[in-house]
């Protein structure tokens, strides 16, 4: 542990972006201190423009509402919608992954063709008819997410696992007689979670880009603030306010570049020999 | 030796399509499912765009279009069809799916075509760069970039696009195709498409532009490491010859996966920058289609982004035969 | 103050002919928004194909900006005492677009047999309609069967478009190829259309109303996203921006840009009104006093204002404000939420969370969901909004699976086209979003409709609508929010594109442009 943190500290990115997310989980958990009431609440005249006056020092949006509070609401749906829906992506490719490299052979042909079905489908289109489809919320966005994005950890997974289950070690738990899911469970995944810890650390940036997306397309959850949603409903006030879709624009872009910056130092301490997996 | 070569990857590809097809085939089926699911009846949309409606109205819609037959009839004409490359009659455009989309697919490659240049020709250049003064200010400066880029959501910087070089500088158009009703032709005209083209096609390709360039370095500052690459430094040869020999063409091949990869994506992508900058192409029919439960339309573009990505697979797989022989000769 | 003055004037200046004379000759560049399905306006009759196709086809009558009929393809008509017959004398010399003549037989085909088929909201009109027939080439007599009152006002060319009779008769008319090649009788020719891009029309040099139209050509652009638009007007590529092209937000930068007017006439004979739904089936809403509390929570002054860009009037009731029988005499409810909170304790409301299924029709449509949300929230209603694509709002409506919903519908100049279908208990039926969605039914509401259309006579007409107006305010079936103003934006110099009160659907027929 002491030495994983070493690694991870000799990157200076890593540390940035540490900071700066520690800096936006806590004024998004905090938001409720900070802005009482709900984000929606309109408080002042439209458009007050940002820093004229402390009472609202990023201004106010098309009705009215304080972009600040926005901001800080937003950051737990955008946070909360790419962890979970991470989450989700993991459930699904983890058990995947696992279970083609393990076995290999047919189970492996199917699983794979299953993959490859969902990677042929373009996943931003396929997003967008789920959401649709279920109609738009918090679950379905998660859900839409989630089921778009696990392919490649069944990829990553696949490959660990298959590389994996011909080591001596695994051998010879077989040859013990351990079943096959104490196997995969004790033996196998664990050995193969630091390229996954760094995979959903990239996956949860991505996600919170999918989300805005999403939301820019007039997809989002309507009755919970997101960054995208606020880009979204600013978009079409770029030229009068355009601090409405820089602000969020800006929250997005630091959150996911400090996700980015964290993976990437995670890469470089939990597994130097695959720091080629970095994109 | 030739011959057999050939004859090895013919095989590959016949084993390869083959897979293709029932992959397809199972889109066709799945997506058909899944948005006959969607809340909406297509009749009452279209009756609705009427502006009024009425029991008899929406009969005779039903009746038109087939949605008073069961949904397994629905289905099984639905892939009997396709299979004779018929992809049905488009509710709302009021003309066959498929010269519908024949009409909008150029516009699409053009734009995915050039974004996927740029993105790879500027982000490989931008990765080589960098790796080659690796820890130096340029390398730190390319390498901040590509990560903003990377963080960047396509459509804020579509509109920051938009916002900087049309409306602020005025430099470039800010949306559509080519400028409608120019009379413009032959180099003129491509002049003009050109034009329009900038902005749609740097913001879609900027992603993968970011991507690419950080892919770049990092595969290429490994291969440096390797054995071979040592071997050939200790032989004498020159920095520039190790480089473009040794090093880039071995750290290519996790790039040629990649744009493989991306293929998909970029159809997806279309749909946001299609929006944006009013291109006439199937991302922005798509969006269309599903709002009016257009299916057929739907399924239309469905059918045609997952056939375009298994081409770009195949092409993908091709290439990385030529790339990396040990592929070839298993 | 200032801004409704300086509209009022705006609309004064563009609706009065021009002083100057008519130039021939210049393109015109329009946004249409959506791109319509067809061209063909006997099949298809929303919004924008009327705004393209109303240059091609055209009607029996016009109407002026306080809705009198105008001449069109009628030149003059009769109606007789005891409102029974109605006689129309058409225009000699015309022809249609392929060079065939035009003839009273054309007529009785668009009405009688076309129209019948394939136009749900003039199928209403001809149930009052016994026979047509043609006495000669240039005559069309139609014999109602009892006095409808707003008759005359059903011959525009969106409401009864004339179609060609030798290229329809006898076949399927959905399926005629000929509807991608729209033939009509207008001032325009239908020339190329560029799907997802542009449609083009041009002059038709036949035309019989002599001299005109002045224009060459005109280019329809299709340009999906509202920004884009509004960019489009400002290099230049478009000069004309018909209402809702874009979004609200932008209208005051737009018009204040150079060699730019702005007007809101040209939408009397449609009247737009938009309202919450209330769905008086079930639920909270099935109570008076609820219905009546959000009539009272909701800040229609701040909606307006901020949301529509200050367009538009607070209605007093059911009636819009350009329609007529409006009882002048009702004043709009005040914005008052201690009122609204008392009435929602009064009608014993639980807090149930209610379901608003918003209008999707862009973002000023979502502003007002999430406004009304608010607006319920501070009296202590709890709403959750579901939103949904147009297909999916359709559908909620059609199934009545909603509480609270956004709309806006148009109301025809007269209560008995465009008002009567959302109160009266005959149209309470699954399956459309545009009836009587809310599902209100007092048969004493009913009875007056039927007084109000069943008579020419004015006076006997108001009395009804008066008495109606005066029931409905009381028991609020729904929440009316604004009698929208529709800005068509121009560049100064495109004249007399705006002088009837359907405006731009048949509005190229006089425009010309200054050099």
């Amino acid at each position: 542990m002491k030495d994983f943190w070493h690694r991870f500290r000799a990157n200076k990115g890593g540390i940035i972006g540490l900071a700066l997310l520690a800096a936006i989980v806590a004024v998004a958990l905090l938001a409720p201190l900070l802005f009482p009431g709900n984000p929606w609440k309109m408080v002042a005249r439209p458009f007050v423009p940002p820093f004229e006056g402390m009472k609202f020092p990023l201004g106010t949006d098309t009705v009215g509402r304080n972009v600040a509070a926005g901001l800080a609401y937003g950051g737990r749906v955008s946070l909360l919608v790419g962890l979970v829906s991470t989450l989700a992506a993991l459930l699904i490719g983890i058990p995947v992954g696992a279970l083609a490299g393990y076995f290999g052979g047919r189970i492996d042909d199917l699983l794979m063709r299953v993959t490859e079905f969902f990677q042929t489908v373009p996943s931003f289109a396929l997003a967008i008819v789920i959401v649709a489809i279920f109609q738009p919320s918090v679950v379905s966005i998660t859900l839409a997410i989630g089921i778009v994005s696990w392919p490649p950890v069944a990829r990553l997974v696949r490959g660990e696992v298959m590389s994996l289950r011909q080591r001596e070690y695994i051998e010879a738990a077989i040859l013990q007689g351990l079943s096959t899911p104490a196997i995969i469970l004790r033996q196998i995944l664990p050995n193969a979670v630091s390229p996954i810890i760094v995979m959903a650390s990239l996956m949860v940036a991505s996600a919170i880009l999918l989300e805005s997306s999403l939301s820019f397309l007039g997809l989002g959850d309507p009755n919970l603030m997101s960054w995208g949603y606020m880009i979204g409903a600013a978009r079409t006030v770029i030229r009068q306010a355009w601090w409405l879709s820089l602000f969020p624009g800006v929250a997005i872009v630091l959150t996911v570049l400090a996700l980015n910056l964290i993976g990437e130092s995670l890469n470089d301490a939990l597994n130097p020999r695959l720091s080629r997996r970095r994109s | 030796m030739r011959g057999t070569t050939f004859m090895k990857i013919a095989t590959r590809i016949a084993a390869r399509l083959a897979k293709a097809a029932v992959v397809l085939l199972a889109i066709l089926v799945l997506n058909f499912l899944l948005i006959h699911a969607a809340p909406g009846d297509p009749a009452v949309v279209m009756a609705g765009e009427a502006g009024a409606t009425d029991d008899v109205f929406l009969a005779q819609l039903r009746e038109k279009f087939g949605l008073d037959q069961p949904l397994y009839m629905q289905l099984g004409k639905y892939v009997w069809d396709v299979l004779h490359l018929d992809l049905g009659f488009s509710y709302r455009q009021q003309m066959p799916v498929f010269d519908l989309l024949m009409d909008r697919l150029p516009a699409t490659l053009l734009l995915t075509g050039s974004a996927f240049a740029v993105s790879l020709i500027l982000g490989v250049a931008a990765g080589v760069l960098a790796a080659s003064r690796v820890g130096k200010w340029s390398d730190t400066l390319i390498s901040t970039v590509a990560l903003l880029f990377y963080a960047t959501p396509l459509f804020w910087a579509a509109l920051m696009g938009v916002l900087l070089f049309s409306v602020v500088l005025g430099w470039l158009p800010p949306f559509g195709y080519e400028t409608v009703g120019s009379g413009f032709t032959g180099i003129r005209r491509a002049l003009d498409i050109a034009q329009h083209l900038a902005l749609p096609a740097l913001s879609l390709g900027l992603f993968f532009m970011a991507v690419y360039s950080r892919m770049t370095r990092a595969s290429m500052l490994e291969v440096a490491q390797l054995d071979f690459v040592k071997t050939a430094r200790a032989k004498g040869l020159s920095r520039a010859v190790i480089e473009r020999r040794h090093i880039l063409r071995n750290a290519l091949l996790p790039i040629v996966t990649l744009a493989g990869l991306q293929a998909g994506q970029l159809v997806g992508g279309a749909v946001l920058t299609e929006t944006v900058f009013a291109w006439p192409g199937i991302g922005r029919l798509m969006f269309e289609a599903l709002t009016q439960r257009d299916y057929n339309v739907l399924l239309g573009v469905f059918f045609v982004s997952a056939a375009m990505v298994i081409v770009f697979n195949l092409i993908t797989d091709l290439i990385y035969g030529i790339v990396d022989p040990r592929i070839r000769a298993q | 103050m200032k801004r409704i003055l300086a509209a009022v004037v705006a609309s004064f200046l563009a609706v009065a002919p021009s002083l100057a004379d008519p130039v021939a000759g210049g393109r015109a560049n329009v946004v249409i928004q959506p791109e319509p399905p067809s061209l063909m306006l006997g099949l298809v009759q929303n919004a924008p194909a009327q705004q393209v196709a109303g240059n091609i086809y055209e009607g029996l009558l016009r109407y002026d900006t306080k809705l009198n009929p105008m001449p069109s393809l009628a030149k003059s008509w009769e109606v007789s005492d005891d409102g029974l017959t109605y006689t129309f004398h058409l225009q000699s010399g015309v022809t249609w677009h392929d060079g065939q003549p035009f003839s009273a037989d054309d007529v009785v085909f668009s009405a009688d047999v076309f129209l019948r088929k394939t136009h749900p909201r003039f199928r209403a009109v001809l149930d009052h309609v016994e026979s047509i027939t043609a006495p000669d080439a240039g005559t069309v007599v139609f014999r109602l069967k009892s006095p409808f009152g707003p008759f005359l006002n059903s011959f525009e060319v969106g409401s009864m478009p004339i179609v060609p009779k030798h290229i329809y008769e006898g076949t399927d008319f959905a399926t005629n190829p000929a509807n991608n090649t729209p033939i009509g009788t207008g001032p325009f020719k239908f020339a190329e259309w560029v799907k997802g891009s542009y449609i083009k029309l041009v002059k038709n040099p036949d035309y019989w109303d002599q001299g005109k139209p002045y224009l060459d050509e005109v280019y329809w652009h299709v340009i999906p996203d509202a920004a884009s638009r509004a960019v489009a007007y400002e290099t230049g590529q478009v000069d004309i921006l018909p209402a809702g092209s874009i979004e609200n937000f932008d209208i005051d930068r737009v018009k204040a840009l150079p060699n730019t007017c702005i007007t809101q006439s040209g939408w009397e004979f449609f009247g737009p009104q938009s309202w919450v739904w209330l769905n008086n089936r079930q639920g909270p809403t099935a109570s008076k006093e609820f219905r009546q509390a959000i009539l009272y929570a909701l800040d229609r002054e701040f909606i307006r204002d901020s949301l529509f860009n200050g367009l538009g009037q607070i209605p007093n009731g059911p009636f819009a404000g350009s329609t007529r029988y409006n009882d002048t005499d009702l004043k709009p409810w005040p914005y008052d939420p201690e009122k609204a909170k008392a009435l929602v304790k009064a009608s014993g409301y639980k807090g149930e969370v209610l379901k608003l299924v918003p209008m999707p029709y862009g973002e000023t449509w979502m502003r007002l969901a999430e406004v009304i949300k608010q607006n319920l929230a501070d009296v202590g209603i709890k709403v959750e909004i579901v939103s949904t694509d147009v297909a999916g709002w359709n559908q909620h409506l059609s199934d009545w699976d909603y509480d609270l919903s956004t709309t806006y519908l148009y109301q025809y100049g007269d209560p008995a086209l465009g008002v009567s279908r959302s109160y009266v208990s005959g149209n309470i039926k699954k399956g459309s979003p545009w009836n009587n969605v809310e599902g209100y039914s007092n048969p004493k509401v009913d009875a007056l409709f039927d007084t109000g259309a069943g008579t020419v006579d004015p006076a006997e007409r108001k009395a009804a609508y008066d008495a109606v107006q005066k029931i409905l305010v009381d028991e609020v079936p729904n929440a009316w929010l604004l009698d929208m103003g529709m800005p068509t934006i121009s560049r100064c110099s495109v004249k007399d594109l705006v002088t009837t009160g359907i405006g731009l659907n048949d509005g190229f027929k006089n425009a010309w442009i200054q050099k």
